[in-house]
């Protein structure tokens, strides 16, 4: 059977199988979880590969950071145990940033897939784990060694029996040892259900080799995004955009090389790092840029080794880009979730009827405190920005890009937290103006009701750089954060008394075109909602009533 | 004594004629009227019972079922809708999820709320998490708002306030002020709709209910009185999605609980025929021509959720329509169907659906212009449909389109001959709804290996034996009259209210008192609906579920408390009853604390009998079941084999029919293949058994 081929019909039938068996793989680990992020936000990976350490398959729901991480986790994994040593019921484990997706909350675990002795496919499911220890989630660390605990590859499992001791280090290592073990746990057995649904489904097809379907399957991936890169105009592409760094502004550099099917990305030219927990690993850069051609190109196919093919990445060693240890990298995502509109900028040129205006972005505070009970909390509040118009389609209000999320709802994080929403309110003329119109931006005022002080981590960005206006497009708004009323920095840590007013107000995506060029009924419709104002209609706009 | 069920579809409007002292049952089809809906029901309900010569006076009950409030949604066809909504929060309309459903295409879509940020008013009070007043409601506000709709030309409005499961009251003073100054104005308030705590989802919910308020109003009225004027003097009942029926007096105060009935009563009767042959675990398929739908059925009852997804914008995609927190039978939604199209996907492969030709141009094979390959074709080139048959006969199909459009849409640039190809879209479609029915079935801990499929619909009994064959599923009943499914559901739904609240609560925090005080509230509210329809109180069944999980979860498992006169004595015995769930669901109990999230109540009033079944009038058999042969696809030999055909109607009881074999009804074939073994039984249901 190593020579089979398979016709558009098979391939079809077989490739959709096996992104649906990992979907179900995910489903399983979501519903055991026990943390939001995992089970709200669906901060998670689960991809499958083949026994050459090539992903065939990934789970359709998670977030862009893990996009071809998992086979390079694998390879180093592999070094440590080969394949030959290893045995049924092993469970490889690591949270390494470095070897795995960037930061130490996310935990990466592997299980070979055996088949009559035989391995023939390993199986990975990343989380983001409810605790690791360190200062908590958020940017506050100078050094990776105060984010909390590290762990090399190694075996949680061996041959089905538990490695106590590890269990043991990471239960007195977390604040939360019964919902992280509860995580571990549902990673552990999502991988298991993996094993047994990819044994069904090689049994079902008459497989007993995984190895030609993955060449099928990537081979077809390869074609497909080669023909679609192979529309690209060739050349060579550059970009550079200002962001808040922790003390000051950092540059991203990059420049895109487009030469007939193939696509090269560096990123020299990109500032060093700094002493916060923002520091970038090359994995989650790898990743971003990687996401960032595919939402351009190929959408809709799916992640595997094939369609990554013709794609490179790289980044100098030291830059924030490709972040070194020991510099720390907790709120990595902060600054990792610029490539996108780095890249975007850059091929706007390119294909600019597909580039998207920056989007206002997501936003993450950890909130730690206590309700009015006493009872302790920590737990993540989300808003989001406004979407970068697009060629054709106005940017969406309160949507986030590139990373995704879904917002808890007010009446929820009030039962949750005890604190009171006192309103949650789109912002008039937030989103940048254009023939196309970007996403609106939010204001979030949060009263801190619980009775006792709160503490509030920040990870903000687009405090000082806003979403940037593509052809003549306007820019969006800037992100605040605010305490009674005074701006506060949006990366630090801040204490909030009992009755203090905590505001968010979230960026607006930017506009796409000459704002003059809109439709007239457009420009009348958001007058009348609300969404521009007159003076802006009039101005910007030049709308008559 | 004689009871009438009737389906609005998009095409026809079926009716089901049940003779209660014959145990028979006559079936009848018309044209769907879509400018007046209603005179589709009148007509066919005159021309059925004419046929059948029943006197109109001897019918009692009028069950109905309606895609009407989900269309008016989908093509925003309702009231100018407002709404009252607590200051600061209006825009949350516009802000949904703030989530993505999918992680890479750019262009992705929502839709807009039923109610433009213009049309929502907002009113100064606050209710917090507790249920406490923060801020009294500003009665003078809420009158001051009635002018405002008034200006705007709102016809109904939807009152939505924070915390209002927790606290109504608010809602309810304001909808008292707004009657007072605005009489005419129809009002709908979210605790009263739907009390469940999530403010984007049961706000969304109140407004597809406001909006779609005046026109169902109207559409019963006119429906009543039609009756009442060719002699109708019984009940007329309106199904909901969660498989009961309302009376008309509800029904127009909650239509959105009126929203995809039909297709809930598809799955009611599968789960009825499921508990005559003594099979408690069924898949429920129903595949028309533009979807597929699928429910589960466990120990006899369609498995329930709380959520739906109306007037999804972007393929069909989960994420990309209104979600809506009702009582709904379980369902998935797939776009497969006769109508769906094949053509390459962005991969370069074969993929059919959830493009879709409709009715319009329709199929190639339909002559009517339709160019490009789909489903129907593909089952006509196999030689499963007859051209010569199609409705009956009624509608001639052209074979040779059917072939062209495959070769040229998609056999030359997937270099596939158009038999392999035919069979690929076949196969495909198999595969998308296997593969759907798996995922379902494994995120509710339901093992399909031990159920039957139920199939009906006009594509469904094509598929229905390769679908269950893939999931290995051992047996494929086609009921009698799978045409009119959702018409005969009708008859035996019963009167039924269902009531849920959130209220988020340890379970060490409460004791047996307020774990039964609790629920009293919500029985009471929810048998005032069925003691108002003249059920007595002995005859009302009341069943408890909550929605519990351990504290920390995202994820609640919903727990069946055992039927009871009272929630207290039930108490104890609630935390082993979830341990039980969750160990079932997921191997493990853990030793966490645990809560409760969700209370719901459900009251039912007596089902209505079909006593042991029932006979279709007009089926007789006869010795001259087998028409003939034809040549068909065999999959296994990768080529055409002559088939025998035979005709469903002249089967009779304890026939046995043995694949490969193509069985022809009006509405559609059923395909049995090679090693399957069909059995007639009493009541003219084709069983077959599934060889491997």
């Amino acid at each position: 059977m190593t020579n089979q081929t398979f016709d558009a019909v098979s391939l079809s039938i077989m490739w959709d199988r096996l992104v649906s068996l990992t979907d179900e793989i995910v489903s399983t680990l979501v519903r055991s979880s026990f943390s939001t992020i995992v089970y709200e936000s669906y901060d998670l990976s689960v991809v499958v590969l083949d026994a050459e350490a090539n992903s065939i398959a990934q789970g359709t729901f998670g977030i862009p950071a893990f996009i071809g991480s998992a086979p390079v986790t694998l390879r180093h994994m592999l070094k440590r145990f080969p394949a030959e040593t290893l045995k049924p019921g092993d469970i490889v484990v690591t949270n390494d940033p470095w070897l795995g997706t960037g930061h130490l909350f996310d935990i990466t675990m592997m299980r070979p897939v055996f088949r009559k002795g035989r391995i023939v496919a390993y199986t990975i499911s990343i989380t983001h784990l409810p605790d690791i220890g360190g200062t908590g989630f958020g940017s506050a660390a100078t050094e990776i060694y105060q984010e909390g605990l590290r762990i090399p590859i190694c075996k949680l499992y061996d041959a089905g029996k538990p490695n106590e001791l590890l269990i043991d280090i990471i239960r007195t290592n977390v604040r939360v040892p019964e919902q992280t073990m509860g995580d571990v746990m549902a990673n552990v057995s999502c991988n298991e259900v993996g094993g047994r649904e990819i044994n069904a489904f090689m049994d079902e097809y008459g497989l007993e080799d995984l190895m030609p379907l993955s060449r099928a399957i990537r081979g077809q991936s390869e074609t497909a995004m080669r023909a679609k890169l192979r529309e690209l105009k060739d050349g060579t592409y550059r970009n550079r955009i200002k962001l808040e760094g922790f003390d000051g502004p950092v540059e991203f550099a990059v420049r895109v090389d487009v030469a007939g099917d193939n696509v090269a990305f560096d990123f020299d030219g990109t500032s060093g790092c700094v002493r916060a927990g923002v520091n970038v690993p090359f994995c989650y850069t790898n990743a971003m840029a990687l996401h960032a051609i595919k939402s351009l190109t190929l959408p809709s196919i799916p992640n595997n080794a094939g369609s990554q093919a013709p794609i490179t990445v790289s980044a100098p060693v030291g830059c924030i880009l490709n972040a070194q240890p020991p510099f720390p990298t907790g709120g990595r995502h902060a600054m990792g979730h610029f490539v996108t509109p780095l890249v975007y900028g850059a091929l706007a040129d390119a294909i600019p009827s597909e580039v998207q205006a920056d989007s206002g972005m997501m936003n993450l505070i950890n909130f730690q405190g206590s309700r009015r009970d006493g009872r302790a909390f920590s737990t993540l509040y989300f808003a989001s920005g406004g979407y970068g118009a697009l060629n054709g389609l106005d940017g969406w209000s309160t949507l986030p890009h590139p990373s995704n999320m879904a917002v808890v709802p007010v009446e929820v994080w009030e039962t949750l937290t005890h604190t009171t929403v006192e309103r949650k309110e789109l912002r008039t003329d937030s989103g940048g103006t254009g023939r196309w119109r970007g996403g609106l931006g939010q204001e979030v005022v949060l009263r801190n009701d619980t009775g006792h002080p709160l503490t509030i981590l920040g990870m903000g960005n687009r405090t000082q750089f806003p979403a940037k206006g593509v052809f003549d497009g306007g820019d969006g708004t800037l992100r605040v954060h605010a305490v009674e009323g005074k701006p506060v920095h949006a990366k630090g840590r801040l204490e909030v008394a009992p009755g203090q007013r905590i505001t968010v107000t979230e960026a607006g995506g930017a506009g796409y075109g000459n704002p003059r060029e809109r439709d007239r009924q457009a420009v009348a419709f958001d007058v009348a909602n609300g969404f521009v104002s007159r003076e802006v209609a009039q101005k910007v706009y030049g709308w008559q009533e | 004594m004689y009871r009438i069920g009737v389906d609005i579809g998009g095409t026809f409007t079926d009716f089901a004629l049940y003779d209660a002292r014959g145990s028979k049952m006559a079936i009848y089809k018309c044209l769907t009227t879509p400018q007046d809906p209603s005179q589709a029901v009148l007509d066919g309900v005159k021309a059925l019972i004419e046929r059948e010569g029943v006197p109109i006076a001897d019918v009692t009950d009028v069950i109905h079922g309606t895609t009407l409030v989900t269309n008016a949604v989908i093509e925003r066809r309702g009231a100018v809708t407002g709404m009252l909504v607590t200051a600061g929060f209006g825009d949350i309309m516009d802000m949904g999820f703030e989530r993505r459903y999918d992680l890479f295409d750019l262009r992705i879509k929502y839709p807009s709320p039923l109610v433009p940020r213009r049309l929502r008013v907002e009113v100064p009070e606050r209710v917090r998490f507790d249920g406490t007043v923060e801020t009294p409601l500003d009665e003078a506000a809420v009158r001051a708002s009635a002018a405002k709709f008034e200006e705007l030309e709102v016809k109904a409005v939807a009152i939505c306030f924070l915390h209002a499961y927790a606290h109504p009251e608010h809602e309810q003073r304001a909808a008292e002020i707004l009657r007072e100054a605005a009489p005419e104005l129809f009002i709908s308030s979210s605790a009263d709709v739907f009390p469940h705590m999530r403010e984007f989802e049961r706000w969304t919910t109140t407004t597809v209910n406001a909006f779609t308020q005046p026109m169902f109003d109207r559409y019963i009225d006119r429906l009543e009185k039609g009756l009442a004027s060719i002699g109708f003097g019984g009940r007329l009942y309106i199904m909901a999605s969660s498989g009961g029926t309302l009376t008309t007096e509800t029904a127009r105060r909650f239509p959105v609980r009126a929203l995809e009935s039909g297709p809930a009563a598809g799955a009611l009767l599968s789960a009825w025929q499921g508990r005559a042959l003594k099979l408690p675990n069924l898949l429920s398929f129903d595949m028309g021509g533009t979807t597929a739908k699928g429910a589960l059925v466990r120990d006899g009852e369609p498995i329930k959720k709380y959520s739906i997804e109306v007037a999804r914008v972007h393929e069909f995609r989960q994420g990309s329509g209104l979600p809506v927190k009702i009582p709904v039978i379980d369902m998935i939604e797939i776009g497969a169907g006769g109508g769906s199209i094949a053509e390459l996907d962005a991969r370069g492969l074969l993929r059919v659906g959830p493009r879709s030709a409709g009715a319009d141009p329709g199929p190639a094979c339909y002559g009517r212009g339709g160019t490009q390959p789909t489903l129907t074709d593909a089952n006509l080139v196999l030689g499963y449909l007859d051209a010569g048959f199609f409705l009956g006969g009624a509608m001639k199909l052209d074979k040779a389109a059917a072939e062209n459009a495959i070769a040229e849409g998609v056999g030359r640039t997937l270099k596939l001959e158009t038999m392999r190809a035919a069979w690929g879209i076949h196969d495909l479609i198999s595969e998308d709804v296997a593969r759907a029915f798996r995922v379902h079935a494994t995120e509710r801990g339901f093992d399909y290996r031990s159920g039957s499929m139920v199939a009906f619909g006009g594509s469904g009994p094509l598929h229905a034996a390769s679908i269950a064959r893939k999931l290995k599923i051992p047996r494929a009943i086609f009921p009698v009259g799978a045409g009119v499914m959702s018409a005969l559901g009708l008859l035996i739904s019963p009167l039924a209210f269902e009531v849920a609240r959130s209220r988020r609560i340890h379970v060490d925090d409460i004791d047996a008192e307020s774990f039964a005080s609790t629920f009293a509230t919500l029985e009471a509210d929810a048998s005032a609906f069925l003691r108002r329809a003249g059920v007595a109180d002995r005859d009302i069944r009341i069943t408890r579920r909550l929605d519990m999980r351990y504290q920390g979860q995202g994820h609640e498992i919903e727990v069946s408390l055992p039927d009871a006169p009272s929630a207290g004595p039930l108490f104890a015995g609630m935390p082993e009853l979830f341990a039980q769930a969750y160990e079932k669901s997921y191997s493990i109990r853990l030793d966490e604390p645990v809560e409760i999230v969700n209370w719901k109540v459900e009251v039912i009033g007596p089902a209505p009998s079909l006593g042991e079944g029932y006979t279709l009038t007009g089926s007789a058999g006869s010795a001259k079941a087998r028409k003939g042969t034809r040549l068909a696809y065999d999959p296994a030999r990768g080529g055409m084999t002559e088939w025998p055909v035979y005709d469903r109607y002249a089967l009779t009881p304890g026939a046995t029919v043995t694949g490969p074999a193509l069985i022809e009804e009006r509405e559609s074939t059923c395909v049995i293949g090679a090693g399957d073994r069909v059995t007639v039984d009493a009541r003219y249901n084709l069983i077959a058994e599934l060889g491997s």
